[in-house]
């Protein structure tokens, strides 16, 4: 399918639900509170909008999850590819990156609340914890799946166990470590929903959540609207170019 | 004349990680191949000729004996012994002429002098106008024409190959085996490959080692006695000489695979 005819897809589909919405929030006996039609939520974003609110949260919300990001890439793949490289190493260090992936940051926010405190601290330690294990996880998992065949090839033109490394190993990775970044963005997108949730003082998860007790009904589905299309744009437009260029030219997944 | 690999009373171990028995892959392995021979090594399977190899990389280590190469005893792997593996050991993520250059590149030759080498490799095995294709783009044929271009272009004083053509189709398997011939000659390199297929033993080799069934060693050393210049499949076909020695060859072997299963 091209593209034009899955944006029409995609638009009529829109369509269609805006419709029904519209159609049910017009016609069924509750109050505005509980069903508020698309054009509340419409109206919700040009007001939060030119208040300057919602520039401001969707900003901070950003700023949070691309320094994680920004950190789990930079220590965490290198932590995972140095791990990889030594069969005890992974061995060891498999059981404890596992438990630490599936003790989200959203399990530990109670915890974090009571060591770090209600703040900016918590929030970022949650998210940076979040994002980092899938990250490290998968690229010592990649490191580990990659062909000995090419680490005995470059061994026999005289390879050092560094340009080994940086020549097989981490490239060799990298469908994994694509795999791992994605995941830990996912999780950790949803864990800085919740940390801004509970100690938020801005930000979208702070939004949908302060609005709860005023039922500002039409605020928190505006807040989740942009909390799906935000991570889907970033995974549009920035995850799959990356891999795109890299190993989907390499042929290393198919497109 | 020196031996270029000497090989010495070579036994190689090991324990099978599933029964836990102990594995004599090979036995007293006595061999030498000369400067400039292309020896070829065949044997039934499960015989150790790919241990053997590995040895002789210095991927793998050895229970007993030595391997010199020239004078100097191997102790692990180092670029003076180029490999050319049965799988496809190119890596994915580089160009067919990054892929070529990868060796000179590792021993820190400069960059200029390294797109001059680079390109009379391409020229050699045939790959020109495919300089900057990445390996899933290309045939199986071709992907091992880069593999040997790569350690050739790295300058080894030996080449071993462990099942170079397995993994291609008949048809491509023949005329690579009759550019390799070509090659070898081009460079004079001394060539050790390891097959199973004793038409491409006899038909590459200087002289064609047979091993006996595991625990290996070397059963005969079969010269064959056709200048390498003249070898092409249509020349060797009809050629009774050819005939013959396949034929004695492939009586040695059969007479392991025999003797292996009534062991």
């Amino acid at each position: 399918m091209g593209w034009r005819a899955a944006l029409a897809t995609w638009a009529a589909l829109l369509g269609g639900v805006l419709a029904a919405w519209s159609l049910a929030a017009a016609t069924l006996p509750m109050p505005a509170y509980v069903l508020p039609p698309p054009t509340a939520v419409l109206e919700a974003l040009v007001d939060l909008a030119r208040k300057g609110i919602l520039p401001t949260y969707v900003g901070e919300s950003l700023r949070r999850i691309v320094q994680a990001a920004l950190v789990a890439v930079a220590v965490g793949v290198p932590a995972g590819v140095l791990l990889g490289m030594s069969r005890r190493a992974a061995e060891f260090s498999y059981p404890l990156l596992s438990f630490f992936q599936s003790v989200s940051g959203i399990a530990w926010l109670p915890l974090m609340l009571i060591w770090f405190g209600f703040g900016e601290r918590t929030i970022l330690i949650a998210v940076n914890y979040t994002v980092l294990f899938p990250v490290v996880f998968n690229a010592l998992l990649g490191v580990r799946s990659v062909p000995q065949i090419y680490v005995n090839a470059l061994r026999t033109l005289g390879a050092s166990r560094w340009r080994i490394a940086w020549a097989v190993l981490l490239p060799g990775a990298l469908p994994s470590i694509a795999t791992g970044v994605r995941l830990g963005l996912a999780y950790g997108w949803r864990a800085l929903i919740a940390a801004e949730m509970l100690v938020g003082a801005n930000g979208l998860g702070f939004m949908i959540f302060s609005a709860q007790p005023f039922h500002l009904t039409a605020r928190i589905m505006l807040g989740m609207g942009i909390i799906g299309v935000l991570w889907t744009l970033l995974d549009y437009f920035f995850l799959r170019p990356l891999e795109d260029a890299t190993i989907a030219r390499w042929g290393l997944v198919q497109r | 004349m020196t031996a270029k690999i000497t090989v010495r009373g070579l036994r190689h171990e090991y324990v099978n990680p599933f029964t836990r028995e102990r594995v004599t892959a090979l036995d007293g392995v006595d061999l030498e191949v000369e400067d400039g021979e292309f020896l070829t090594v065949v044997g039934p399977s499960g015989c150790g000729k790919t241990t053997l190899l590995g040895i002789l990389a210095g991927l793998v280590p050895a229970t007993r004996g030595t391997v010199l190469l020239g004078a100097r005893p191997v102790t692990g792997p180092g670029p003076d012994r180029g490999v050319v593996f049965q799988e496809f050991a190119i890596l994915p993520w580089r160009t067919v002429e990054r892929n070529i250059a990868h060796g000179l590149e590792i021993q820190g030759v400069p960059r200029a002098e390294r797109a001059a080498t680079v390109a009379r490799f391409v020229e050699l095995v045939g790959l020109r106008g495919f300089e900057t294709k990445y390996p899933h783009e290309l045939s199986g044929g071709m992907k091992q024409r880069v593999a040997v271009a790569r350690t050739l272009a790295a300058n080894p004083e030996v080449m071993l190959m462990d099942e170079p053509f397995a993994s291609v189709d008949a048809q491509t398997r023949i005329t690579l085996q009759e550019e390799l011939n070509a090659i070898a000659l081009a460079t004079r390199k001394t060539i050790l490959l390891v097959t199973h297929n004793v038409d491409e033993a006899v038909f590459l080799g200087d002289r064609c080692c047979v091993l006996s069934r595991r625990p290996g060693r070397v059963k005969t050393l079969v010269p064959v006695k056709i200048p390498r210049e003249r070898r092409t499949w249509q020349l060797l076909t009809s050629d009774p000489s050819f005939a013959a020695t396949k034929e004695q060859v492939l009586r040695l072997v059969r007479e392991e695979v025999g003797a292996g299963d009534t062991a």
